[in-house]
């Protein structure tokens, strides 16, 4: 299992850099969305996306 | 390194005596031969396993090498292997993350905001703007006019030999559909605003400096030295016209 890992990702260097790379990318997506999760919920009710509803349907009964 | 060095060859003799007088009774050639693989050989695989005795008398203590198996790992190599790698590989990728993050945000800071992307652009609705009539419109700070132009207009600005202007352009090139002209209207020699529907050739007249403009924009008389701007605009589907 450790052996199959170690030579298919990194024994050679470009399948260790892709393998970094493709993991910078997963790491900034989960790591973007747990954080953008941690500030809407710590900002909940304060953002225009919360109160938006009470504007635009106000905006469009005019 | 003299000490290490010392030790090891202290060990490599110690270890030849030995094999030499186990061996004394077989042939000299494999003592010899021995001899050799022991000398080539590292000396730490011995002394990983076991603590160290030195072969001479009364040394002092500090310089016993000590038994550091205790310290080794116990999982196999190719674990031990993919183990650094891996923690290898996570920084390089956590470090990769954040200096992509950095430039981003950087330049995410430095273009426009969406403010500034709201004023740049300009939406008209050209069905309120009759044929053969100016409208101008303020456009980051400048006056754009629009001409819904006549069909003999266009057939005017297309029969101008374009060899005999100043700023050679055709028609085609300074107008995206032909029946609407739309031009920046700042005059090129000094930035005045030149006045619609005047002048010798039907199109502007700047009163500063008496520059003429033709129906097309392009300049015929006067000081200014090139055709009056032509702005970035496309035409949306329902009949709009969006300058910027």
């Amino acid at each position: 299992m450790a052996n199959a890992i170690y030579n298919t990702l990194f024994r050679r260097n470009y399948t260790m850099l892709g393998a970094v790379f493709a993991g910078a990318f997963a790491f900034e997506l989960g790591y973007d969305n747990v954080m953008n999760k941690i500030w809407d919920s710590h900002n909940r009710g304060r953002q225009w996306k919360d109160i938006r509803h009470k504007y635009v349907e106000a905006a469009d009964e005019e | 390194m003299a000490p290490l060095s010392t030790v090891s060859r202290a060990l490599a003799r110690s270890a030849a005596a030995a094999a030499a007088s186990s061996a004394r009774a077989a042939a000299p050639t494999t003592t010899t031969t021995a001899v050799r693989a022991m000398s080539s050989t590292p000396a730490l695989r011995d002394a990983a396993s076991s603590s160290y005795e030195s072969p001479f008398k009364g040394e002092s203590k500090s310089s016993k090498v000590p038994d550091f198996s205790k310290y080794m790992s116990k999982g196999s190599g190719s674990t031990n292997a993919l183990f650094s790698y891996f923690m290898v590989g996570t920084i390089g990728a956590i470090s990769a993350a954040g200096a992509k993050s950095t430039v981003q945000e950087f330049l995410v800071n430095m273009s426009a905001s969406a403010d500034v992307l709201a004023m740049a652009k300009v939406e008209v609705d050209l069905a309120t703007i009759p044929e053969g009539k100016n409208v101008v419109i303020k456009w980051r700070g400048k006056p754009v006019f629009i001409r819904h132009r006549t069909a003999s207009e266009i057939d005017e600005a297309n029969s101008i030999n374009v060899a005999s202007l100043r700023d050679p352009e055709t028609d085609d090139q300074r107008v995206k559909k032909p029946e609407w002209l739309v031009m920046l209207g700042v005059c090129t020699h000094l930035g005045c605003v030149p006045i619609g529907e005047a002048g010798d050739y039907g199109g502007w007249f700047c009163p500063c400096h008496g520059s003429h403009y033709d129906i097309s924009g392009r300049i015929r008389k006067g000081p200014a030295p090139l055709n009056l701007e032509i702005p970035a605009y496309d035409f949306s589907d329902d009949g709009k016209l969006v300058v910027g």
